[in-house]
């Protein structure tokens, strides 16, 4: 029965440990995670399973009745607990718990910080595709300022002197603040940190980002915001969704037509769209783009991992990225994430 | 004399469009080739420089093309292949911000003159325009 059907699992124990064992669980499609239970209801695994709409609860036994998992993963490490557990349970619920527990417990958190790893190795290999943007957005600026010394050494007039130093002040500051933009992409931050998030602008950060990197030149951007589009995520991570969505969409148009990126609310969720003009995506290959490694893109210019990226971030939010595209007509990415209460 | 065909009624060394959308990049530019001795008209992008050409009177009063890429409306690309077509024997300089070997590869297989990164050093930058002036005048020649 349980090589078909999903298998109902509570955890027990909400620390990092249980955190990490919920986001893992919460992204494998076998597993369902219908209970977290965890003494302190503000430990990080219980806050993350509020936001992904799973049960939790301060006291094991009345929830375990009522739910009646498959499997009770305990990982509180509390023999107390353990004994008090295997007596009250009901009889066709398992107990994974001691040193079993542990090395599952193990293996998630190692599977966790591989995840993170992951996820950085995505972020600079978006850079990597966005490089020669980059080099144009930063080598125009450079220009001026190299070219405008040039001119400087042998001029005597104040007036013309000082216009150029002004002119060269205004490159370099627009050079640093191509490197500070950047530099906040990349860097590798505390992905522990779980805030609310106006989602409007995470978009705008990331349309921020594409036009960085210069490939907005020929695309007309249309937005259409709700006021607030608060949800819960980690800012990095999400960040990353959305710079892979745009690139995805600019690189889609192949530079050059109509991205419509939007944010709207309903029951509790809210919706973040981006559209584009391009080409749209053939049907037969619709079902295989979030597969990990699949790219259409030539050698080098993708990791065919960034939509898989994108859906592993949002499913662990309890979020859902769904895509529609008509050949010809383009394609439109929509992603669904709890609102934040 | 290093003139092309609009220097019988203008003195100077040649004429050159620059096209460029970024305003201190044709500044510097400008600013080289005034001071070489060239008299220059610049335009902020592909559009502009064709209907600049297009609307004088005429469309040979020009030496040297030196354009960007990348830029809004028509872009550099579509630009160069409208002037090697409508002005073949105009030569062009590309001058941007990409270091695109493919790409550089690829222009001057399509009759690009040159293909120089910014930041290009003066010196560079004035060969080049020098050793497209040469080709012009060879051009002019020809006919």
């Amino acid at each position: 029965m349980l090589e078909t059907s999903q298998i109902r699992v509570l955890i027990l124990g909400a620390g990092k440990g249980g955190q990490a064992l919920l986001e893992l669980f919460a992204s494998a499609p076998a597993v369902e995670v219908v209970g977290v239970v965890d003494i302190n209801p503000d430990a990080p695994g219980m806050l993350l399973a509020r936001n992904l709409g799973i049960a939790t609860a301060t006291e094991p036994l009345s929830l375990i009745r009522t739910i009646r998992p498959d499997l009770i993963v305990d990982v509180t490490g509390d023999a107390v607990m353990a004994g008090h557990i295997a007596r009250h349970k009901p009889p066709g619920t398992e107990v994974l718990g001691g040193t079993s527990a542990l090395l599952v417990w193990k293996l998630a958190q190692y599977e966790r910080e591989l995840r993170h790893q992951l996820i950085q190795v995505e972020k600079l290999a978006t850079i990597g595709t966005l490089a020669s943007g980059i080099a144009h957005e930063i080598n125009n600026p450079l220009y001026a300022i190299t070219g405008l010394s040039e001119h400087l050494i042998d001029e005597t007039r104040p007036e013309i002197i000082r216009e150029y130093i002004l002119e060269i002040i205004q490159s370099g500051r627009r050079i640093a603040s191509i490197v500070q933009d950047l530099n906040a992409y990349t860097r590798r931050s505390n992905l522990e940190t779980i805030c609310d998030l106006d989602l409007s602008q995470m978009i705008e950060e990331a349309v921020k980002m594409a036009r960085r990197a210069s490939v907005l030149d020929e695309v007309h951007v249309k937005s259409r915001f709700l006021e607030t589009a608060p949800v819960r995520a980690n800012p990095d991570e999400l960040l990353q969704v959305f710079v892979n969505l745009v690139t995805n969409a600019v690189q889609a148009m192949n530079g050059k037509g109509l991205l419509t990126v939007s944010t709207s609310q309903s029951n509790g969720t809210i919706r973040a769209t981006i559209q584009d003009s391009g080409p749209g995506i053939d049907p037969s290959l619709l079902g295989k783009i979030f597969d990990p490694f699949f790219t259409t893109k030539d050698p080098g210019k993708g990791t065919g991992l960034g939509l898989h990226i994108v859906r592993d971030i949002v499913t662990r939010y309890g979020g859902k990225v769904t895509v529609e595209s008509v050949p010809g007509q383009g394609s439109s990415f929509t992603v669904n994430l709890p609102a934040a209460r | 004399m290093p003139w092309g065909l609009h220097t019988k009624d203008t003195p100077g060394m040649g004429r050159i469009l620059v096209v460029d959308d970024e305003v201190s990049v044709r500044k510097v530019v400008r600013l080289t080739l005034m001071k070489a001795g060239y008299d220059v008209i610049d335009a902020d992008d592909g559009s502009t420089g064709i209907s600049m050409i297009g609307s004088d009177d005429n469309p040979l009063m020009l030496d040297v093309i030196v354009c960007d890429i990348r830029m809004p409306k028509i872009n550099g690309l579509e630009a160069i292949t409208f002037f090697r077509q409508q002005y073949s024997s105009v030569p062009i300089i590309v001058l941007t911000g990409y270091p695109d070997a493919s790409m550089a590869a690829d222009l001057l297989n399509k009759g690009v003159y040159d293909y120089l990164v910014k930041p290009v050093d003066k010196d560079k930058l004035l060969a080049s325009v020098s050793g497209a002036m040469e080709r012009r005048m060879a051009l002019t020649d020809d006919h």
